[in-house]
């Protein structure tokens, strides 16, 4: 089934909560308009800012080409996010890392990748282990749960509160300040522009204090480790260390949440996967590819042209937004045959879910060591896990999100 | 003759160029890449294509050289 090119909208965030991400107009779209021009749904009512419409890029390859080309589409410049943002806001995310150019990305990036490299994931491998286990062992005895909140939101959660040193009492508020700050259109993660920049604040204080805490300790954490980068006699200072933080607690947490519980829903609509995976885990590796293509969890980020240009034949004028839908282009029909079939053994799987090109997501190795880990444990300790419930999708056109997923299964017993 | 030039500043060692051209480069155990031999030639320069495209940082190209 495909929709009609008139009827097209992939912006209105209700929409996705109601139906998921539109997976239909992206066929739609790579077949008739790979290059199409989006108007947008308007002005959101808090903020007074008029919104402009958008190039909508769904196709594999012109996402790869625009992704290797900071230089022609910036993502300085108006910023990654679809909407468009008052100067002073603008300012604001312009330290992140995320909405950065080179030659600032490249130096800042540098800094920071030092923590990110394979030998420092799989130096975690045991603690995330261990944390799987404990996050089972928690809920195994009751028999049901809510597979967002008590499976797929604790491991991204203790990762990060581990690599930056934010003490076990102290996770629930990154987990808090993570909703108001990404959740912008859902009503029940945030009421307004304005919560998201009081969670901002309150983000920035406490990296502050954890800052100060730390310097000239020389110790080893993460967080040591980053306030202590040089590079050409350049550290990070504290705004940008706060601004890196920000970053860190948002592009972690959310995300990988968002893949195991998609991950999960995805196995039980297809019982056959499911099946498939648990009498041979060793397919585990394939499978975490295979749930990073089929779930996306990142929809979209969004370029702005620095210059006159051209995508596909389609001329682009400066200043001109470009979104590229990540979704769509890991259902090309160009580049996978039976796109629209869940297939855990799928291979080669070079899917575009981390992104590509300079701000190819750092966080990918911890990613993908976290949703192994997580399924290992599912694999052997859930084994007959079923929903009880239809999963409530994330009011989001950015993030392919699931709010609350109830299930049930066979008790267990602890083994920690 | 096309040559393999590496960008150190963009490398991460996220190793997709050891999975697709093992003759041509290897990701040591301290996270540094080794290009093991910057001139493909016919034999390999499917490869080390690949390694270009697949490079998810974009820090691998191929010059005349």
């Amino acid at each position: 089934m495909t929709s009609k090119l008139a009827d097209i909208d992939l912006f209105t965030p209700i929409m996705y909560e109601q139906t998921g991400v539109p997976h239909e107009a992206f066929t739609t779209l790579r077949k008739e308009s790979p290059v199409y021009w989006h108007q947008n749904a308007g002005i959101r009512p808090d903020d007074g800012v008029p919104h402009r419409g958008f190039w909508a890029v769904t196709k594999y390859d012109d996402i790869v080409r625009i992704s290797k080309d900071p230089g022609t589409f910036s993502s300085a410049r108006g910023g990654t996010n679809a909407e468009d943002y008052h100067e002073e806001d603008l300012s604001q995310i312009q330290i992140l890392m995320v909405n950065m150019d080179p030659p600032d990305h490249v130096k800042f990036r540098r800094l920071v990748s030092m923590g990110f490299t394979p030998r420092m994931v799989s130096k975690i491998e045991p603690k995330v282990r261990e944390a799987a286990r404990n996050i089972v062992d928690a809920i195994i005895e009751k028999g049901s749960c809510d597979f967002v909140r008590d499976i797929a939101a604790e491991l991204p959660l203790i990762v990060i509160a581990d690599l930056l040193g934010v003490p076990q009492e102290d996770r629930q508020k990154l987990f808090d300040w993570s909703n108001r700050l990404i959740g912008f259109d859902d009503p029940e993660f945030q009421t307004s522009i304005v919560d998201a920049r009081e969670a901002a604040q309150e983000i920035w204080m406490y990296a502050n204090q954890l800052a100060e805490d730390k310097k000239g300790k020389g110790g080893d954490d993460f967080v040591s480790v980053l306030i202590a980068a040089e590079i050409d006699g350049e550290q990070l200072d504290e705004m940008q260390f706060d601004a890196f933080f920000l970053l860190l607690a948002v592009a972690g947490n959310e995300t990988t949440r968002n893949l195991i519980s998609g991950a999960m829903r995805a196995l039980l609509e297809n019982p056959e996967q499911w099946a498939k995976l648990k009498a041979d885990p060793s397919l585990v590796t394939s499978a975490t590819e295979e749930f990073l293509r089929w779930v996306t969890p990142v929809n979209y980020f969004r370029r702005t042209a620095t210059k006159d240009t051209e995508i596909r034949g389609q001329k682009i004028k400066e200043n001109d937004k470009i979104v590229m839908f990540y979704a769509s282009a890991n259902r090309d029909e160009d580049v996978y045959k039976d796109g629209q079939k869940f297939d855990i053994a799928r291979t080669p799987n070079d899917h575009l879910a981390f992104g590509i090109g300079q701000h190819f997501c750092l966080g990918n190795g911890f990613a993908r060591l976290e949703i192994r880990i997580m399924f290992e444990e599912i694999i052997k300790r859930l084994p007959d896990i079923q929903m009880t419930a239809k999963p409530r999708q994330l009011r989001s056109n950015f993030i392919n999100g699931i709010k609350e997923m109830p299930v049930k299964f066979t008790p267990g017993k602890k083994l920690g | 003759m096309k040559k393999i030039v590496v960008d150190y500043d963009l490398c991460e060692a996220n190793a997709f160029c050891t999975k697709h051209a093992p003759e041509l480069f290897r990701v040591e155990d301290n996270d540094t890449l080794t290009v093991l031999n910057d001139q493909p030639g016919d034999a390999l320069i499917g490869k080390a294509e690949k390694a270009v495209k697949y490079c998810p940082r974009g820090a691998i190209k191929l010059v005349e050289g």
